[in-house]
């Protein structure tokens, strides 16, 4: 136990550390390009069903009103989730000097860019004329009019807007040192490229000091973000006075929710990809252990959000939100409901277990349990909620079709595609961090 | 011209008219002004419009306004009076004649649909004839008249007529033309009151249908008549039920309802009495025996009738009827004591052979309860048809082959007869068979020749419903197509034939007209029969009281409790009932009809079959699944709907559908349940409530078209309704709750009206600032649920005047219906296997004060109007949805397809209301309170420097409701009618506790019985 | 609508006689009129395509009717002041005059002769119908209430949205009516209603 307590000894120079993360750099496996085809393949359906859905109309879609939202806001809201364990980990830990962040935290940061990326798209994808989105946007216009501010959706426009732009910001400062080691070490056409990326980075002392500050200042800047940006999504929900939706406890809920699926799918990414790209020795057992450790928090939080849900739901003692809660857990979509129930709190609780902390194996199927809970969790508040509000009268059940599955499909191909893309353009492992954490040599092999 | 300022939509208006249409109409059309192409053409951007000018300026038509002609109703025998409204000289909307006594200003949801007929896309464009391999196809009319002519010069066998029951002009001049060739004429409808009649002819000697006074009648027993839905005159009857049931001055009549199907009608009544089918009779028999026995005060004679009735004791009735005899006598003596009471028999107690008994039996309880010559008035003569004994008479000619030419006008016997009936066989012999359907129909297809007929809107004519009522028909368009009037058709032959038909010398029909009303005008003394025809032209005809005959007991008046005789022996008795909707089929090719919802299963463009809960589970069948019912006759399968109003032993299936002809809409949808019924057998009509069925579930499962999600209002207080004994006492609904012992649904505690005062101060004053602080009227509806019977005429209203795009059967499974006005209903009890009660309410955007919708919206498409209304601005909607979700009514509909693409097909794009903006695909839309309607007023106010009048604007839904259940009006001027209804103790606002708000206010229903 | 016919073809045949006085050659020869003077330019219809807005079936002279004689809008747009559509002339509105006015010049003349055309084949179904092509086309979910405006702002409010149409050889869209921010900056200039629900509906 107390050997995997703290970090493990690099045990490399800061030459070998460069020429491994160059390595991952080279020609690419064939693991590397099936997976690659296979992420353009399915962005090519999504695309595809986006234009049917212009030619036809979100009819295609399984909507019975008065369920007016289902699949693409899941899966939006699925998303900005899974943006937000990389600002977590790379930002906030940063901030607490929590050393395993670094051999994680380049990877978790691309993932939460193009996560937003692929949540940015739903917006438009699941409004009703899509050609006019840009309307939600505030601009002058001879029409004289202006969004609604009052609207938690134009909220999540900017909550969303600031998300990406601050994500990329940091991703991409963090990543110039790095850009100009492998410029370094590389020739040809992709020198020029990285010569180019890497801005006139020298290493010099001077700049590493400007650096240095830049760079603390962009996390403390973006730690806030994690928080916000999550809550104002969650708002688009609490805002309402839809029984389910209508909640205080939404907000916390939902950041909770945010980092325990973020942090699912770091480690579904991170558990193939350390095989990959070959860098086991330095994404270890003892990362993930602390991942898992995370993750085991924020699932218990989410455990506790649930019963919160419940028991407020029963002591409220409105029949409208008790109908709802006794629907979600027997009622036509109990499925649902407790297929969110099982992944995210019990599964999660799995994790006290060491042995299971550092089983890559039983990680890498938790994290998918985590990754299916969290988007059902998203599908249980939506679909369900709406199914069985105020007028029993207008009840319904929706039930998804090709067209919102050919979506989620897309939206995975288009966030995978981009992530393989970055991981094999650019250092997935932060160089220079990790050169940092190596001792200086005359204490190497000592005691 | 480039798009500057508006969005890319070329279906935000209906779509323009095509080729297709024919260049006169085109001309009518388009060829007045702008608005002619505003209402036709897309929201143009880069198509070049064309203005066409009138070459010679209409009179009465001013672009932009609309005209109002008079003109009557043809979808059913009742007679309506019609103000048809017109634009840029299209017809785009029926409203009831306020001058016309039958509906006084209303119209049911089929006379509406009377639209759809006009612009139907199965309108045959042209006359037809059928060649040697047997197809029709189109000729011209001089060919079509040639043959005709050349035919009747040589018939070839007797000539006949079979036509519907409408009597007037035409109906006349048809009689003399054919009577001139030697032949005869029948006027048949089906469910033609022949049992009725005849019962009246034994019990009083008259042979005719008297007119009933609903509105008099302070307890109303029904013995299976649906006096609201379809049974004689259904606008009238629900006017006079709705003065007698609902709510006035604390009290309201009692309405009992006797059958083996609880009917729309059933579920109005205070109490359904489930008899057995076709012991009807002895229950009304043993009524009347009770009150001949206990009280006094019955006419003299009808002491004639003991020895008659001696023997039909109570408890002889309730071992037929399955009622128990103190409940019969009890009904009796209610019935008795309330004086005037009424009691009425029809539909399915019409329907089986023992109906005369059955409506015999039911007059003599009318007599001795003093109600003949009260409530049942005769010498109203309602028109009615020469029945089926006629149709009969002339099927067996046919048979024999001894007609040689026969002429069918307005109606379609070869669908809406049993096949075990044989018309079509007798039919077919006829060498030279004539049709005048305006619509490819069954009977059309039978025939040789088709002369498509002028929809009634497009044609002279007059009708004479009943004695005192003539009333008229203009043509108020142009014709859609290339048909005729059947009259001109007769008028020109006879002109061709001459001989026998010399006689008809009249230029037109018009003429003929004319001249029939020249002569009406000197039988009334007119001095000026010019000045008479206008006003007669103006008002919709000519209306006076009926004559009231009194009649007393014939000799041999009396009737038997004889049970019918019933074909097959299946364990289940079929009851086969005219849709509400779709009545004997004529209403299946209209979407209106097909797309509003049967009012008592809500199910929409299907075919359904009616089983008990403890049938279906014997059966094991569940909602959807597939029965199949076979009688002697044949067999029908259709998904089942589990419905606690039919008695176990009865199984009950809608007629109107299983067309195999009759247009796109109809053809080939659901099945005919005629198929399952037998011939008449000699009693002079045709019992549709006559086979025992053997029920068999079969493979195969249907969604259900039901636009319902959960039939329970699980304590919600969504229709709220109270005792009549409580309501008498002025109690409001959180009283009466209390009163009954119960608790009332969850309201807001102390805590929450403290913060709800406060937010509320704080609207107010933000009401100070901008264009909400002058002074603005609020608009507000007041709907009176102890009127309400659920009819649905508001909803047909509604599509009507809004543009509201039918969106077909398999979106509505997809619970994707546009209907901005929906009648829920809600059933009551039932858990205990007692007979589930009713509640019905019509739910509309209830443009809340505080509307959860508003806020949401990220783009102000839905906001808050200074005047209090809830505005929707369709083309400022990106289509996001959040208002839909987060409106507590779910009264917001959003466009998933391209729906007004598909729902007005040419030329069903003619009647669209160019008031009103066609929504395009990926917006949402609700009611406006027909908002369009509010400016007109305003616009026209403002010209004459005056405020709009309390009663100028009346919504679609309240100008339509027979009932008079609904009051718009304006909340904050104090005399209104609708601030009047607002301070009836009965009020109160749906789920008042969210604090949203509504606009609308519900007044309780009050009911009979349940008092505390 | 008879009664207009009537005293129209009266007033008509009054400025008849003014026309033969006023088209004199030499004024008829002049360019493209100065504002403040009454005569028309003469322009043959073959000068059209020179001129601003779209070509029409008859080259009607808005600047010679409105213009030169001063007819009132009112007297062919008929229901502008009482419906939201300000109707256009029928055939026969425009025969009340021109069964009299032959017109002052070979172009005029021309014109006239193709509108007695239309007027001529009235009765016969197959003849071409006279299409004029539409210069203003407001959006569809946009309602204009014409009356409401003429109320509000007089008879000769006509001007404020379509311009000075008595200085159009040809008419042309002057403010493109389908921009909102022009209906929103007189309602906000005269202090009237911004509701979104009094227009779009």
């Amino acid at each position: 136990m107390t050997a995997i307590a703290h970090e493990p000894a690099i045990t490399q120079t800061h030459a070998e550390v460069t020429r491994d993360v160059v390595a991952t750099l080279d020609t690419p496996s064939r693991g590397y390009y099936i997976a690659l085809f296979a992420a353009v393949g399915m962005f090519l359906v999504g695309l595809g069903t986006f234009v049917l859905l212009l030619k036809d109309g979100l009819g295609l879609a399984g909507y019975v009103p008065p369920v007016m939202w289902l699949v693409y806001i899941t899966t939006f809201v699925f998303w900005v989730g899974i943006g937000h364990a990389g600002t977590l980990i790379s930002a906030i830990l940063f901030l607490f000097r929590s050393p395993w962040r670094t051999a994680v935290y380049r990877s978790t940061e691309a993932m939460t860019v193009f996560a937003v990326m692929t949540a940015g798209l739903f917006p438009i994808i699941h409004i009703g004329r899509q050609w006019i989105f840009y309307w939600l946007l505030p601009y002058p216009n001879q029409r004289y009019l202006w969004p609604n501010f009052k609207s938690p959706l134009i909220w999540d426009v900017f909550a969303i807007g600031t998300y990406l732009t601050v994500s990329t910001t940091f991703l991409v400062v963090g990543l110039v040192p790095d850009i100009a080691a492998v410029r370094d070490k590389v020739s040809g056409w992709r020198k020029k490229l990285y010569a180019a990326c890497s801005l006139g980075w020298t290493g010099s002392d001077n700049q590493w000091r400007h650096y240095t500050r830049g760079y603390l200042y962009l996390a403390a800047l973006a730690t806030p973000l994690v928080l916000s940006v999550h809550s104002v999504v969650s708002w688009d929900f609490a805002m309402s006075i839809i029984p389910g939706w209508h909640g205080t406890i939404f907000a916390p809920y939902f950041v909770a929710g945010a980092i325990y699926s973020g942090i699912g799918m770091v480690l579904t990414l991170l558990i193939p990809l350390r095989r990959v790209l070959k860098i086991e020795h330095m994404v270890t057992e003892y990362h993930f252990d602390n991942l898992a450790k995370l993750t085991l928090l924020t699932g218990s939080i989410l455990f506790y959000a649930y019963l919160m849900e419940y028991f407020v739901g029963w002591y409220s003692g409105n029949t409208f939100e008790q109908t709802t809660f006794y629907r979600r857990a027997l009622g036509p979509q109990w499925w649902a409901g407790w297929a969110m129930i099982i992944c995210n709190a019990f599964v999660s609780q799995l994790l006290w277990f060491k042995k299971i902390r550092t089983n890559l194996t039983a990680l890498f199927v938790i994290s998918i349990f985590i990754n299916i809970g969290m988007w059902f969790e998203r599908y249980v508040i939506i679909a369900s909620s709406l199914s069985n509000d105020f007028v029993p009268y207008a009840w319904g059940q929706a039930d998804p079709t090709w067209a919102d599955w050919g979506i989620l499909l897309g939206s995975f191909g288009w966030f995978l595609m981009y992530f393989l893309l970055f991981a094999r353009t650019f250092p997935i492992v932060a160089i220079q961090e990790i050169k940092e954490m190596i001792p200086y040599p005359r204490r190497k092999g000592g005691h | 011209m480039a798009h500057r300022g508006t969005p890319p939509d070329d279906h935000l208006a209906p779509p323009a008219p095509s080729e297709g249409l024919d260049r006169r109409r085109f001309l009518t059309v388009l060829g007045v002004s702008g608005a002619g192409a505003a209402a036709l053409s897309g929201c143009s951007t880069d198509k070049v419009e064309k203005l066409i000018p009138y070459l010679v300026q209409s009179e009465d038509q001013v672009p932009g306004l609309p005209t109002v002609y008079a003109s009557t109703c043809t979808e059913c025998a009742a007679g309506c009076g019609l103000h048809v409204v017109t634009r840029e000289a299209r017809a785009v909307k029926l409203e009831g004649n306020p001058d016309h006594p039958v509906n006084r200003g209303t119209l049911c949801a089929r006379g509406q649909a009377g639209l759809q007929g006009l612009y139907n896309p199965g309108r045959l464009r042209g006359p037809m004839a059928r060649t040697a391999e047997g197809r029709h196809e189109p000729i011209t009319w001089d060919d079509a008249m040639a043959r005709l002519a050349e035919r009747l010069r040589a018939p070839g066998g007797a000539v006949a007529a079979l036509s519907g029951a409408g009597e007037g002009t035409f109906a006349d001049l048809l009689t003399a033309w054919v009577a001139a060739l030697g032949g005869q004429t029948v006027r048949w409808e089906p469910f033609g009151h022949e049992a009725l009649r005849a019962a009246n002819r034994r019990v009083f000697g008259l042979d005719e249908l008297p007119a009933h006074d609903f509105a008099a009648a302070r307890h109303i027993v029904s013995f299976g008549a649906d006096f609201l839905e379809t049974w004689l005159a259904p606008v009238e009857q629900q006017r006079g039920f709705a003065e007698a049931h609902g709510f006035r001055d604390g009290q309201m009549a009692k309405c009992v309802y006797v059958g083996p199907r609880r009917s729309l009608t059933g579920l109005n009544a205070d109490e359904w009495l489930a008899t057995a089918p076709g012991t009807e009779a002895a229950v009304a028999l043993a009524m009347a025996q009770v009150i001949l026995a206990e009280r006094s005060g019955w006419p003299s004679d009808a002491s004639a009738l003991r020895p008659l009735l001696a023997e039909h004791t109570p408890e002889r009735a309730a071992e037929r009827s399955g009622i128990e005899a103190e409940r019969i006598r009890q009904l009796a003596r209610e019935f008795a004591s309330a004086q005037p009471s009424l009691a009425v028999a029809g539909g399915i107690a019409g329907q089986h052979r023992a109906a005369i008994e059955v409506c015999a039996a039911v007059n003599i309880l009318n007599y001795v309860a003093g109600n003949v010559g009260t409530t049942v008035r005769f010498g109203a003569r309602l028109q009615a048809g020469d029945g089926y004994a006629g149709l009969q008479a002339l099927q067996s000619a046919m048979d024999a082959g001894r007609v040689g030419v026969v002429l069918v006008h307005e109606t379609n016997p070869v669908y809406a007869l049993p096949r075990a009936a044989g018309f079509a066989a007798a039919f077919a012999k006829v060498p030279f068979k004539v049709s005048t359907a305006s619509v490819y129909d069954e009977t059309a297809a039978a025939c040789d020749l088709i002369l498509p007929a002028h929809h009634a809107l497009e044609r002279w004519d007059d009708l004479r419903p009943r004695a005192g009522v003539h009333s008229l028909m203009q043509p108020v368009m142009e014709p859609v197509y290339d048909t005729r009037h059947p009259g001109d058709v007769l008028l020109q032959t006879a002109r061709a034939v001459g001989g026998p038909l010399a006689a008809f010398t009249a230029p037109t029909f018009e003429a003929h007209l004319r001249a029939a009303w020249g002569e009406v005008a000197r039988r009334r003394g007119a001095a000026d029969a010019q000045a008479f025809w206008r006003e007669a032209l103006r008002r919709g005809g000519v209306f006076e009281e009926a004559p009231v005959t009194p009649v007393r007991l014939a000799a041999g008046a009396g009737a038997s409790g004889a049970t019918p005789a019933l074909d097959g022996d299946g364990p289940l008795t079929l009851v086969a009932y005219p849709s509400p909707m779709l009545t004997d089929g004529r209403g299946a090719n209209r979407p209106w009809l097909l797309e509003n919802p049967d009012p008592v299963t809500k199910i929409t463009w299907q075919s359904w079959i009616e089983l008990h809960p403890d049938t279906a589970r014997t059966l094991d069948v569940r909602e959807g699944e597939h029965l199949q019912l076979t009688s002697p006759h044949g067999t029908v399968t259709a998904p089942v709907y589990v419905y606690g109003g039919v008695r176990r032993d009865v199984v009950a299936v809608p007629l109107g559908l299983g067309h195999t002809e009759y247009g796109e809409f109809a053809a080939g949808r659901g099945v005919n349940a005629l198929d399952l019924l037998g011939g008449a057998d000699g009693n002079g009509f045709l019992p549709y409530c006559s086979t025992r069925v053997v029920a068999a579930k079969v493979r195969g499962y249907t969604k259900l078209a039901k636009t319902e999600g959960n039939p329970r209002q699980l304590g919600r207080g969504i229709v709220e309704a109270m005792p009549v004994a409580l309501a008498a006492r002025g109690l409001t609904v959180k009283e009466a709750y209390e009163a009954m012992g119960h608790p009332h649904h969850e309201l807001n505690p102390e805590s929450e009206l403290e913060a709800i005062e406060g937010w509320h101060q704080a609207q107010v004053e933000k009401q100070k600032f901008g264009a909400y602080a002058e002074e603005h009227p609020k608009w507000g509806l007041a709907v009176d649920l102890s009127r309400c019977t659920g009819c649905s005429a508001c909803v047909t209203a509604c599509y009507a005047e809004n543009n509201i795009p039918w969106v077909g059967e398999e979106e509505v499974t997809r619970g994707r219906e546009m209907s901005w006005m929906r009648i829920e209903r809600y059933w009551e009890g039932d858990e205990d296997g007692a007979p589930p009660e009713a509640r019905f309410i019509p739910v509309m955007c209830q443009h809340c004060d505080n509307a959860p919708c508003e806020p949401v919206c990220p783009v102000y498409a839905s906001y808050h109007t200074p005047d209090g209304l809830n505005g929707q601005v369709y083309n400022r909607c990106v289509g996001t949805r959040y208002c839909g979700n987060n409106c507590p009514y779910k009264v917001r509909y959003f466009n998933w397809f391209a729906y007004a693409k598909q729902a007005f097909p040419e030329p069903m794009n003619l009647q669209l209301n160019p008031e009103v903006t066609v929504r395009a695909r990926g917006v949402m839309e609700k009611c406006t309170f027909c908002v369009q309607r509010i400016r007109a007023a305003q616009h026209h106010a403002r010209l004459e420097d005056r405020p709009v009048r309390d009663g100028e604007i009346v919504t679609a839904c309240a100008q339509a409701c027979p009932s008079g259940a609904l009051t718009f009006g304006d909340v904050k001027n104090p005399d209104s009618r609708l601030v009047a209804t607002l301070a009836n103790p009965r009020a109160y606002h749906v789920f008042e506790e969210i604090n949203v708000r509504p606009a609308v206010t519900y007044l309780a229903k009050v009911y009979h019985g349940g008092e505390a | 609508m008879r009664k207009v016919a009537v005293l129209g073809s009266l007033l008509a045949l009054g400025t008849a006689g003014g026309i033969l006085l006023a088209s004199r050659p030499s004024t008829a020869q002049q360019g493209p009129a100065a504002p403040d003077s009454l005569a028309a330019p003469a322009l043959a219809a073959g000068d059209t395509a020179a001129l601003p807005g779209p070509r029409q079936p008859i080259f009607f002279r808005h600047d010679i009717h409105a213009g030169q004689f001063k007819i009132n809008c009112q007297y062919c747009h008929y229901s502008v002041g009482v419906a939201s559509e300000p109707g256009i002339p029928s055939v026969e509105t425009c025969m009340g005059c021109h069964l009299v006015i032959a017109g002052s010049d070979s172009g005029g003349r021309a014109e006239i002769r193709k509108l007695r055309q239309f007027w001529n084949d009235r009765n016969n179904p197959d003849a071409p119908r006279l299409e004029w092509v539409r210069i203003h086309t407001l959006a569809r979910h946009a309602h204009f209430p014409h009356m409401r405006h003429i109320k509000a702002m007089g008879p000769a409010a006509c001007g404020t949205c379509h311009g000075d149409v008595s200085r159009m050889p040809q008419v042309w869209e002057v403010n493109n009516v389908n921009n909102m921010g022009f209906c929103i900056d007189c309602h906000l200039a005269r202090g009237v209603s911004r509701d979104c629900f009094v227009c779009h509906y």
